[in-house]
């Protein structure tokens, strides 16, 4: 055969289009002279948009005023921003005793904490970190928001919260510091290092015991005051009830899902129906049976708050459609992965929980995060049923007498306000993927 | 070829122990007849390779070997083990026979290392540093210690397919089973795969193996089985089955891909 080139081509830059401003700028937005029109009238709706909401939002805004009248005499093609800034307070925690706010304050920033060293490198046990969240959080949590007597129950649990918050915190400050677990380093500051595995792990038991006690004497000696139900509302109380229903949505989903794929026919019937009834009926409907038409079915004097009641709907609701999510997922990895894992001996459980969720739940991602924004967005339903969760507040202002009639500027606040968090949402699960899918590239 | 090829035919290390029994198995998918009536017996440290067409039903009687596929009729007894219905029993088998599959099966989400130490940690309950080590040792003999941290989708198909070996090892298995171990692999990688199989056949383990590699299955094979339809056609000392093979269809076989 005749050779066609003696030696090898060297490398060239790239054209200028690759790289410059205006290369990118005529390849991309002026390439043709239609592209050239859509453009210019792009950047001219883009433009007389963005004028628009400037003046009406901010130029000719009226920011501090007593009333909806004085807004008028301020301006009357301004927005009227002092109506929901008076009621910001109503808007964030509802009618919560403004005394007690810092207990609402005092919880999301406890959680900020217990959950932040998921997000530090080099932490020790996530795992952990992330179980400790889920079991003892909510009790704590909820008895912060509730107060009242502590049953013994609540004050296991409470107790339980403080020595898993308490751990976690010196898990998290020795990890960044000395980059080991609070176990191997409370294990070698009492010279234990070399003792045998059992001894070591007493030794940890007995000191959490201590600590258990010394929790659970400290708390028995403080309550807070009781805040009804009925008081909680606006962000606070959307954030609880898509706050529970998150949290529990992916396990719920995770359990239906396997048994939709049991091999046991009981199971999977019984997975199956439940999932399918409940994506079958609009959220709307399971609300108001579950607040109307649930307590006629129970024994009379048998009385579950309306909160739990919603809680409970949104949760299962929930978890049906999550188990679809999780089912897709599961069925995207190779039928191989499950026979790789059998051939090195492990059973349904370790297969599913080292081989198979893992790698699922990292293709799920985007799925999940979509699930939980519309879980979020969907709680404000919950208005319908009468409670004051963040839109019935922000559609309340409009019947307060000073600011009869602000419909606009509430309810754009509150788009505003489920835009940054559902973005931030986004943005992250987008985040996660990337990192996730860092290490193995498939 | 490889090393032991030019030495010529592995010495044999055969014992009188029976490893796997098959007898009188029989199994369909739905209406289809995979496997008719299969007979096999397979001693301690023998070497057994299988080939035939495709559809002739020999990944199948492998994976039956290993509980990856149930059988409806027969018994497969392996190690002393009888396979069925009971759980215990086939995850017991699992722990005992290594597989290595056509397309690895490598678990992408998890380094090499970690590919390696799962099953002893989770599975043997050995402890962490001897899975390591252990891990590290297997590594060493399939020659590539030093790839342990990366992850599988970062290595060559010939790679990946000695890690899964050495995954398979790290279990220590009495049996391995081989099914189409080179056949997804670039040309140019199928050697460095048969050379690691020959140095394990060197270790006097008892291996099944399906292949289409009829120089390999001349060096390490001590018989050669040749199915066709579901059946086993015929089952032979390799220099006679290439030699001198007593059946039609064996020949007809041997004469479209020799």
């Amino acid at each position: 055969m005749a050779i066609i080139k003696a030696t090898k081509t060297p490398a060239r830059p790239e054209p200028l289009s690759e790289t410059s401003v205006l290369g990118w700028l005529r390849k991309n937005l002026f390439s043709s002279a239609f592209n050239t029109v859509l453009t210019v009238f792009t950047i001219y709706v883009i433009y007389l948009t963005v004028s628009g909401v400037y003046v009406w939002g901010y130029a000719d805004a009226t920011f501090v005023a007593e009333t909806r009248r004085e807004c008028y005499g301020n301006s009357l093609t301004g927005a009227c921003w002092a109506g929901v800034i008076d009621w910001l307070d109503n808007i964030f925690y509802g009618r919560y005793p403004r005394d007690e706010l810092w207990r609402i304050n005092f919880g999301g920033l406890l959680l900020a904490f217990w959950m932040a060293p998921l997000w530090i490198a080099r932490a020790k046990g996530k795992v952990l970190v992330g179980a400790s969240v889920v079991v003892f959080y909510p009790f704590l949590a909820g008895y912060l928001f509730s107060g009242g007597d502590k049953g013994l129950f609540m004050q296991v649990m409470v107790s339980g919260a403080i020595v898993a918050f308490v751990i976690n915190m010196a898990n998290a400050i020795v990890g960044i510091l000395k980059q080991e677990s609070i176990a191997q380093f409370i294990i070698k500051r009492l010279g234990q290092a070399n003792k045998a595995d059992k001894k070591q792990r007493n030794l940890l038991i007995g000191l959490v015991a201590v600590g258990f006690g010394a929790a659970y004497l400290w708390q028995s000696s403080w309550t807070v005051e009781f805040v009804t139900w009925t008081k909680w509302g606006g962000l606070f109380l959307t954030l609880v009830i898509s706050g529970i229903g998150i949290a529990s949505a992916l396990p719920g989903g995770i359990i239906l899902a396997l048994g939709r794929r049991s091999k046991l026919p009981v199971l999977r019937v019984l997975s199956t129906g439940f999932i399918e009834i409940f994506r079958s009926v609009p959220l709307i409907t399971v609300l108001f049976m579950a607040t109307t038409m649930f307590p006629l079915f129970m024994r009379e004097g048998f009385v579950l708050n309306n909160l739990v009641l919603v809680i409970i709907a949104v949760v299962l609701f929930n978890a049906c459609y999550m188990a679809e999510t999780v089912r897709a997922g599961l069925q995207a990895i190779p039928k191989g992965q499950a026979e790789g894992a059998h051939t090195i001996g492990l059973g349904y459980w370790g297969t599913m929980g080292l081989i198979i969720m893992p790698q699922a739940l990292k293709h799920m991602i985007p799925n999940i995060v979509g699930s939980f924004i519309g879980l979020l967005k969907d709680t404000t339903l919950v208005s319908i049923i009468g409670l004051f969760d963040i839109l019935g507040m922000l559609r309340s202002i409009s019947k307060d007498v000073p600011w009869l009639g602000l419909h606009k500027e509430p309810l754009i606040f509150g788009a505003i306000l489920f835009f940054i968090i559902c973005f931030a949402m986004s943005k992250y699960s987008r985040h996660l993927e990337v990192k996730l899918s860092a290490g193995s590239n498939h | 070829m490889s090393n032991a090829q030019e030495k010529g035919q592995l010495a044999s290390a055969i014992s009188s122990e029976v490893m796997i029994e098959v007898s009188k198995m029989n199994k369909w998918y739905g209406s289809f007849h995979v496997l008719k009536d299969i007979d096999l017996t397979v001693h301690k440290g023998e070497r057994i390779v299988v080939c035939g067409p495709s559809g002739s039903g020999k990944s199948t009687l492998i994976r039956c070997i290993n509980a990856l596929e149930e059988h409806q009729e027969g018994d497969i007894i392996v190690d002393g083990i009888k396979l069925g219905k009971n759980l215990k029993n086939l995850d017991h088998i699992r722990t005992e026979v290594g597989m290595v599959f056509q397309n690895f099966n490598l678990f992408p989400h998890l380094t090499i290392l970690e590919n390696l130490t799962l099953g002893p940690i989770w599975v043997r309950k050995m402890g962490k540093a001897e899975a390591i080590e252990t891990a590290m040792m297997y590594l060493e003999r399939v020659k590539i210690p030093e790839q342990a941290d990366k992850y599988p989708g970062q290595m060559s198909g010939g790679q990946q397919q000695r890690v899964a070996i050495a995954r398979s090892l790290c279990m220590s298995p009495k049996i391995m089973l081989f099914d189409e171990p080179t056949s997804a692999l670039d040309p140019e990688m199928i050697k460095e795969v048969l050379d690691t199989m020959v140095d394990l056949a060197e270790t006097g383990m008892t291996m099944i193996v399906v292949t289409h590699e009829m120089g390999f299955a001349k060096t390490i094979a001590d018989e050669v089985i040749f199915m066709d339809e579901g059946d086993i056609v015929e089952r032979n000392k390799p220099e006679a089955f290439f030699g001198n093979p007593e059946h039609e269809r064996t020949q007809k076989f041997l004469s479209q891909i020799l």
